[in-house]
């Protein structure tokens, strides 16, 4: 079975910082994946270009076989189903949000794609019963608290029913409830026929949102697995910077080793 | 009273908050004004704003400034917010602009203040451009009050203003907030980290510098909304939704704001 | 320099908002052109900044505050035409939301602070910075200096829309029907208050910006940086007309100097001076003693808008000289662009066909 995405020897520099360094990656349909990796790994560059908002500057990237690059983008044939099936949450929901209000904000991906006013309003409807926003509806973006403008911008993607969802570190800055709330939206898509890929720094929601974990370190794969199995390796994992290890107490001992500040107990 | 910089424009960018706040509860209300069609609303109120400048005498225009009271009684704003924001503010301004005129305007003298004569053309033209003023600025105040500022943009749409414009505005909008904000954070950090009030130079320096990284932040986020929109599928024509539709009583208020306006025009020709 | 609704009359309002609508349209194309869909949330964020910045209550030398526009660091990172609709936005939305300058008068505003201004910083931006290094010290002073000069040709515009209002517009007893101050009260007033707050508040945030920006994101200046891109023509022969400019400036501020001169230029003299002059001793001796019959006949076929460069509602002379020079250049200015650009277009037709 072709692979959904398949990247080969990809590249990317960002303003003369390379951010990809010669990445290869396949990604099946169906998964459910984290991209593991420090700030400054090259999570949200990948995800941005899974999405076709960059192309690499080596190497190719193909969606279904296809190689996407930016003259193919350009064609609304191919565009307008791209962009509905696949759907990207940014991590900094000011940046998805710049509409006046919540509603227009839900309503603007399918108005762009052309449907019909009476499917814009149907469907805006749904999603926003369905994400729990309808008292929102009329708010505008600097009156909602943060979890409520996380559930905007994935309200503002799943209006159009994706196939492929690319979420940027869904839960990071949230309270807890609303993390809560995310994690259990993204395990109910498991088994169903969407693709997830979240990119996350946060070890502990891992397991729950995800079946394989790919870990990057500067800009590359650094190791694939099973989450239990990628998890568990503190060596990958304080090398690529997603846990520490200093001195710390508990139970009146004093001592130090790789862990992370967080709700999950650890034995010694 | 010398005031920091940082504190007086912080006192600003609370009125920026507080004035978004008071429109959205106002335009919850239930009154006159609210009840129409927010197109309707803005060509009626901008008609009579052009009533106000083609009006040529005085008593036409206090008409005008009365009219314009009643629709905002019975638009459930409270003439006490009306006089604090709108009437003191721009009193303040014109009336300084005006009195002068009393005194420098030629024409037949009335009294005298020592060597100095007040005419009469000098004060026929203080109290028109005082009562323009004022006028003019309740009724755009009363449009704005009465109605979110995504419903004013939908409604300059219908009235055929080109949708970039209509984009930008909204977007303009919804950011000006969010760097107010940022600002607003920068300016509490440093106020943390300073002790005493800093010299001017140093106020100044730190405003360039607020403003700089303001700046930078700015083109970062231009760049993301960009992706953000075209991720969104956003190529460049932008679609927006027109949903209103124009009841009776719609009809029957934009004419009457026509016909106010015209007799209005017509009487003080 | 907000202009409120009832300063300015419903005709001089109209001819303003065409003449800031042709600015928006020409802006609009150029923007568009140059950056596609990228217009929208570009202009708009930069636009959401000018209004946060003209919020900065600045403190200037001297213990006083004031209120900066934006447009100069807008001009120099944007462009002119990015400028332009830039601060359009900011304004109509300080006009429609916060009350802050009319909306019949919005046309009026822009056309002074969104689209006068702009083409002011920018062209003395790009006039004093010329080639200069883009971190070098010189692009802050020639920020500083646009600013002060376009904060400063705004509020001039705005003075003489003032100024001519009384003259203009006013009822049958004399009275004023709108600003009543007339151009010998408005300029002044009105320039006082710019020469010495407004424009030092621009100067202080343009300067500081730029030099904030040489450090910080020195790409962000290069747009404007007299760097030259292929293929551009017109931008590579401003720098150096450069000299040309600064010379034309310099005779137009000496214009007024001729009023010094007693009696009438050697042929110039007007039927009516002729005659008089028989009975006075003011023109030289080689005047003709009577009048020429040509010269009566055709003295009366054509009558100047501005008959010895005095407009008629300007009552200083020296200021009158200004003024003619002003708009004679102008009109010089414009001819020659027109006619550049024509030329251009029919060159790239004969090279492209």
């Amino acid at each position: 079975m072709t692979p959904l995405f398949e990247l080969r020897d990809v590249c990317f520099d960002y303003e003369g910082i390379p951010a990809l360094r010669g990445l290869s990656l396949q990604i099946n349909r169906s998964e459910r994946l984290a991209l593991l990796g420090a700030n400054g790994s090259g999570k949200s560059t990948l995800l941005r270009m899974l999405d076709g908002l960059c192309s690499p500057s080596q190497g190719s990237l193909h969606f279904e076989a296809r190689q996407l690059t930016a003259e193919l983008l350009q064609r609304d044939d191919f565009a307008l189903p791209f962009r509905r099936r696949v759907a990207l949450v940014f991590q900094n929901p000011d940046v998805q949000l710049f509409n006046p209000t919540v509603f227009d904000e839900v309503a603007f991906a399918p108005l762009q794609l052309g449907w019909s006013r009476e499917q814009v309003l149907s469907r805006v409807e749904q999603t926003l019963e369905y994400m729990r926003l309808t008292g929102v509806r009329d708010r505008p973006p600097y009156r909602l608290s943060g979890g409520e403008k996380k559930r905007v911008a994935l309200a503002s993607v799943l209006v159009l029913d994706p196939e492929v969802l690319l979420l940027d570190e869904p839960t990071a800055t949230l309270d807890p409830r609303s993390q809560s709330q995310i994690i259990d939206l993204i395990q109910e898509w498991k088994g169903s026929s969407k693709t997830v890929i979240s990119a996350t720094h946060q070890l502990e929601i891992v397991e729950d949102i995800a079946d394989r974990v790919i870990l990057l370190e500067e800009g590359k794969v650094a190791a694939m697995g099973a989450p239990a199995e990628i998890l568990s390796n503190n060596e990958l994992l304080l090398r690529a910077n997603l846990v520490h290890a200093h001195r710390h107490s508990h139970n009146g001992v004093v001592h130090s080793h790789p862990h992370i500040h967080s709700h999950s107990k650890h034995e010694h | 009273m010398s005031r920091s910089f940082l504190e007086s424009t912080t006192v600003g960018f609370g009125r920026a908050f507080t004035r978004a706040m008071l429109s959205e509860t106002t335009a919850q209300q239930r009154g006159l004004l609210q009840s129409l069609d927010p197109r309707v609303r803005v060509v009626g109120l901008f008609a009579l704003v052009l009533a106000v400048e083609l009006s040529r005498k005085i008593a036409v225009v206090a008409a005008l400034l009365v009219v314009a009271v009643v629709m905002a009684v019975a638009s459930r704003v409270s003439i006490f917010t009306l006089a604090k924001r709108v009437w003191l503010i721009a009193l303040g301004f014109t009336g300084v602009i005006a009195l002068p005129a009393i005194f420098v305007t030629p024409g037949r003298p009335i009294a005298a203040l020592g060597t100095v004569a007040i005419t009469e053309q000098g004060l026929r033209t203080a109290a028109l451009l005082v009562l323009r003023v004022e006028t003019a600025v309740t009724f755009t105040t009363l449009l704005v009050l009465c109605t979110p500022w995504s419903h004013v943009l939908k409604a300059l749409r219908a009235l055929r203003l080109p949708k970039e414009a209509i984009v930008m505005l909204a977007m303009t909008y919804r950011y000006v907030f969010l760097l107010v904000e940022t600002a607003s954070q920068m300016f509490e950090s440093r106020r943390s980290r300073t002790v005493g009030v800093l010299k001017p130079q140093g106020q100044r320096r730190m405003a360039a510098r607020t403003a700089g990284v303001l700046l930078s932040k700015s083109f970062a986020l231009s760049d993301n909304v960009y992706l953000a929109m075209q991720s969104r599928g956003f190529r460049g024509d932008v679609q927006v939704l027109s949903d209103w539709r124009l009841t009776m009583w719609d009809f029957i208020a934009l004419f009457g704001f026509l016909l106010a306006g015209s007799f209005a025009v017509w009487m003080g020709r | 320099m907000h202009i409120p609704d009832g300063y300015l009359s419903p005709s001089t309002c109209g001819v303003l908002y065409v003449g800031a609508g042709a600015g928006w349209y020409g802006a609009l194309k150029r923007v568009k052109r140059a950056l596609l869909g990228r217009v929208i949330p570009l202009i708009s964020v930069f636009a959401a900044f000018s209004f946060v910045v003209m919020m900065f209550n600045l403190p200037l030398p001297g213990g006083t505050t004031g209120h900066a526009l934006g447009v100069t660091i807008a001009a120099i990172v944007l462009g002119p035409s990015g400028a332009i609709l830039a601060l359009s936005i900011a304004l109509a939305i300080q006009a429609l939301f916060f009350g802050d300058g009319g909306i019949t008068t919005l046309g009026a505003n822009c056309f002074n602070m969104a689209i006068i201004a702009s083409l002011v910083a920018y062209a003395s931006y790009r006039l004093i910075a010329a080639r200069a290094a883009l971190t070098s010290r010189r692009r802050v002073v020639a920020a500083a200096i646009a600013g002060y000069l376009a904060v400063n040709a705004a509020a001039l515009i705005a003075a003489v829309e003032f100024g001519i209002q009384p003259m203009l517009f006013h009822d049958a007893s004399g009275t004023p029907l709108y600003a009543p101050y007339p151009l010998s009260i408005a300029v002044p007033a009105m320039m006082i208050g710019h020469l010495t707050f407004a424009g030092l508040a621009e100067a202080v945030i343009s300067a500081g910006l730029v030099a904030y920006l040489q450090v910080a994101d020195p790409a962000l200046l290069r747009a404007t940086s007299g760097v030259i891109a292929d293929g551009d023509d017109a931008r590579s022969t401003a720098p150096s007309f450069r000299r040309l400019w600064i010379m034309i400036a310099v005779f137009m501020l000496l214009t007024p100097l001729g009023i010094l001169a007693a009696g009438r230029a050697w042929g110039e003299w007007s039927p009516a001076e002729l005659a008089h002059a028989a009975s006075s001793a003011s023109t030289t001796g080689l005047a003709p003693s009577t009048v020429p019959a040509g010269l009566q006949r055709l003295a009366s076929f054509w009558t100047a808008p501005f008959p010895a460069y005095a407009p008629a509602f300007v009552h200083s002379r020296g200021f009158g000289y200004l003024l003619s020079a002003m708009f004679g250049i102008g009109i010089v200015l414009i001819f020659s662009l027109v006619a550049r650009s024509l030329a251009a277009r029919s060159r790239r037709k004969e090279s492209s066909a």
